[in-house]
């Protein structure tokens, strides 16, 4: 277990703490826990979230667990590598890092209500992204993929990949279902 | 189109058996290769031992294509890895006289792979295996 093979991120409202490295006896407040799973076939070939689109009301903590390969969990915002803005405006964006271990961890606490769109760094263009929808679907993340083409302030903006766009599950269907699985080899 | 890009790494592979250096290959049988090769989980956020494939080497100049050397757990060179980017292939990107160590070939495989650090798109794997399927096997863990 190494420094950043825990690392731990929570957002309370504006205040965000960060932790690096386990913690004995630490507490988190008491809130709901969903965990998402990062999820990978032995040969790396298909790699997934499960699930892979989730509902949650607000003051839930999202917890990211590394079952098989290398992941990120990264927020797209575009303070994370010019990425367009798919996460409510008043979140702060988040980005794990890399989790290198099986059982490696990162969570937030989603306070804000809206559509939190996010990426897998190493496997976004192989379409791992996930959707959570905190309480309503509100803010950029229900917007359309393009919504800022020319808006002012966005230049520099990457679009999201063709293959991420076809794997996002609809809002409706997240709210719907609740908890959207795909058909990974393991399911 | 696809097939012939393949088809043309594949010789572009057996052109680089051509160019081995003894000396080179003889260095590189045991772990760690030595000259420009550094290992991969010092250069990217990746395992020391990846599951399947061994520790990997490479020379950073050879990105993303390598050859990557990979070694079992007793450190002895069980493959040689080129990892090529489904992007170059469509592109039918040429790739020549890549090097590989100069060691008995057991057989190829060529694997898809979603990506990873260091290698961040989807990409082929194509494995240069120096021991048997059941000896590659053994590396899973």
């Amino acid at each position: 277990m190494t420094v950043h093979s825990r690392r731990e991120f929570l957002k309370v409202g504006g205040l965000t703490l960060v932790g690096l490295g386990f913690v004995p006896g630490r507490r988190w407040p008491a809130a709901a826990v969903e965990v998402i799973e990062m999820r990978s076939d032995a040969a790396g070939s298909r790699v997934w979230f499960d699930p892979i689109g989730l509902r949650v009301e607000p003051g839930t903590i999202v917890r990211w667990v590394v079952r098989e390969n290398v992941h990120t969990t990264t927020a797209y915002h575009p303070r994370n590598d010019h990425h367009p803005l798919r996460i409510p405006e008043q979140a702060m964006p988040w980005d794990s890092g890399y989790l290198v271990n099986p059982g490696d961890h990162f969570q937030v606490m989603l306070t804000e209500p809206g559509v939190y769109d996010y990426y897998c760094k190493p496997h976004e263009a192989a379409g791992m992204v996930g959707r959570i929808i905190v309480g309503k679907p509100l803010g950029p993340g229900a917007q359309p993929f393009d919504y800022w083409t020319g808006r002012a302030g966005t230049e520099g903006w990457h679009r999201v990949p063709q293959v991420a766009r076809k794997a996002f599950p609809s809002i409706a269907r997240i709210l719907t279902e609740g908890r959207v699985h795909v058909a990974g080899p393991a399911n | 189109m696809k097939r012939f890009a393949v088809t043309a790494l594949a010789g572009a592979l057996s052109a680089g058996m051509l160019f081995a250096s003894p000396n080179a290959a003889a260095a590189q049988s045991k772990a760690p290769p030595g000259g420009a090769y550094q290992q991969v989980s010092k250069l990217v956020p990746l395992p020391d031992f990846l599951p399947g494939l061994g520790t990997l080497y490479v020379d950073p100049a050879t990105l993303p294509a390598g050859p990557f050397l990979a070694y079992d757990h007793q450190g002895k060179l069980v493959s040689s890895i080129y990892m090529i980017p489904l992007s170059d292939l469509n592109s039918h990107k040429a790739f020549d006289n890549l090097k590989i160590a100069k060691e008995k070939v057991d057989h190829v495989d060529m694997v898809f792979n979603a990506g990873h650090p260091g290698v961040a798109v989807p990409h082929y794997h194509i494995i240069v295996w120096y021991v048997s399927p059941t000896e590659a096997a053994k590396l899973a863990k």
